[in-house]
């Protein structure tokens, strides 16, 4: 089937992704595996769909291919969550670098007034 | 005891020049956080003799109180009061509530709209009720206006409070922070003023839907 061909391909264009996100370092040893597996396994579900046969009878569903969606949805869910945190934490980070800023940047500034209205070197000599 | 009175301050030129003005009739100490505002609010406060900390970048309520309370401690507060800059909160009140903290009767006072019955638009009050619901759900923590931005905190509870949320839902991060300190907190009555300026700044149904699903996401970090 063509969709097959095309699925194919793009796990495989995915796949060297990975390879090359993990030699340049942008993702560790763990999550490259992590990845890896998880597009082979799509890549044997579309090629070989009666597999999904053998997780439906596992998990009591009707068909393959509705386990397959339900999977999905499933880790798709929990991968949103994940990022939603995520971006909460980076929120937090911004905020304190942000506070940071502000602080230094304002109690120069009050220095810098106090210095003005009172210099240091003002006495008589 | 040094008093500092922290105002959280976005785009808000109209009023904040007022509001400043009556404060200082009653604490002469105010730090004011521009969170980034582009209508010269840091300008017209400086103009007032606040001490103004300007955010490079707007983070919202809770960012900006969060550096209100950082910067009051720095220079050395005692007692550090949150004041709202839309003008709906009356400087006369301030006092009642630093008193309670000075003869050591609190940790954390919290101005309520709503301990005695009060004339608070039908609106407001249906979102209060949700937002202090939600509060007690999530954090365990009864109180009357879990939303009101007249606070008041002794310089140990301001030093324990760490707050993480940037918008909004700070209000209730604060009941957190109160609950898992086990501060002694202390509502007292106060007379909000609704002009229209102030009814236009409160959050919509939207904003609420927003706010309460990263409480849920607060309530499940650490």
């Amino acid at each position: 089937m063509v969709i097959q061909i095309l699925i194919s391909l793009f796990i495989l264009f995915v796949l060297s992704r990975i390879v090359l996100r993990w030699r340049d370092g942008s993702i560790s040893f763990g999550e490259s595996i992590f990845w890896l597996l998880l597009w082979i396994a799509v890549g044997l579900l579309v090629l070989l769909p009666q597999t999904s046969a053998v997780l439906a009878k596992v998990l009591g569903v009707g068909r393959g291919a509705d386990a397959v969606v339900y999977i999905s949805i499933i880790i798709l869910f929990y991968a949103m969550f994940r990022v939603v945190v995520k971006l909460e934490f980076i929120e937090h980070e911004i905020t304190q670098i942000v506070r940071n800023l502000t602080i230094q940047n304002a109690e120069r500034e009050q220095r810098d007034q106090r210095m003005h209205a009172d210099p240091p070197n003002s006495g008589n000599h | 005891m040094k008093i500092i009175v922290v105002i959280p301050a976005f785009n808000e030129a109209k009023s904040i020049q007022k509001v400043i003005r009556d404060v200082k009739t009653v604490v002469p100490d105010v730090i004011v956080i521009d969170d980034g505002s582009s209508d010269g609010t840091a300008d017209l406060a400086r103009s007032e003799g606040a001490l103004v900390y300007q955010h490079i970048l707007n983070r919202g309520l809770g960012g900006a109180l969060g550096t209100g309370l950082v910067a009051a401690l720095r220079q050395k507060a005692d007692c550090i009061v949150t004041f709202d800059a839309d003008g709906q909160h009356l400087p006369q009140d301030i006092m009642r509530m630093v008193q309670l903290i000075a003869e050591g009767k609190a940790d954390v006072v919290i101005g309520s709209r709503l301990k005695e019955f009060q004339k608070m638009p039908f609106r407001r009050r249906l979102y209060n009720d949700v937002a202090n619901i939600i509060t007690l759900m999530l954090f365990g923590m009864r109180t009357t206006d879990s939303q009101s931005g007249l606070r008041a905190f002794s310089r140990e509870s301001a030093k324990k409070i760490r707050l993480r949320t940037n918008k909004m839902e700070v209000s209730s991060e604060f009941m957190k922070e109160i609950y898992t300190h086990r501060l002694r907190l202390v509502e007292i009555p106060i007379k909000p003023i609704y002009t229209q300026y102030s009814m236009s700044k409160g959050q919509n149904f939207f904003v609420g839907i927003k706010t309460l699903i990263r409480l849920i996401v607060l309530r499940f970090m650490k």
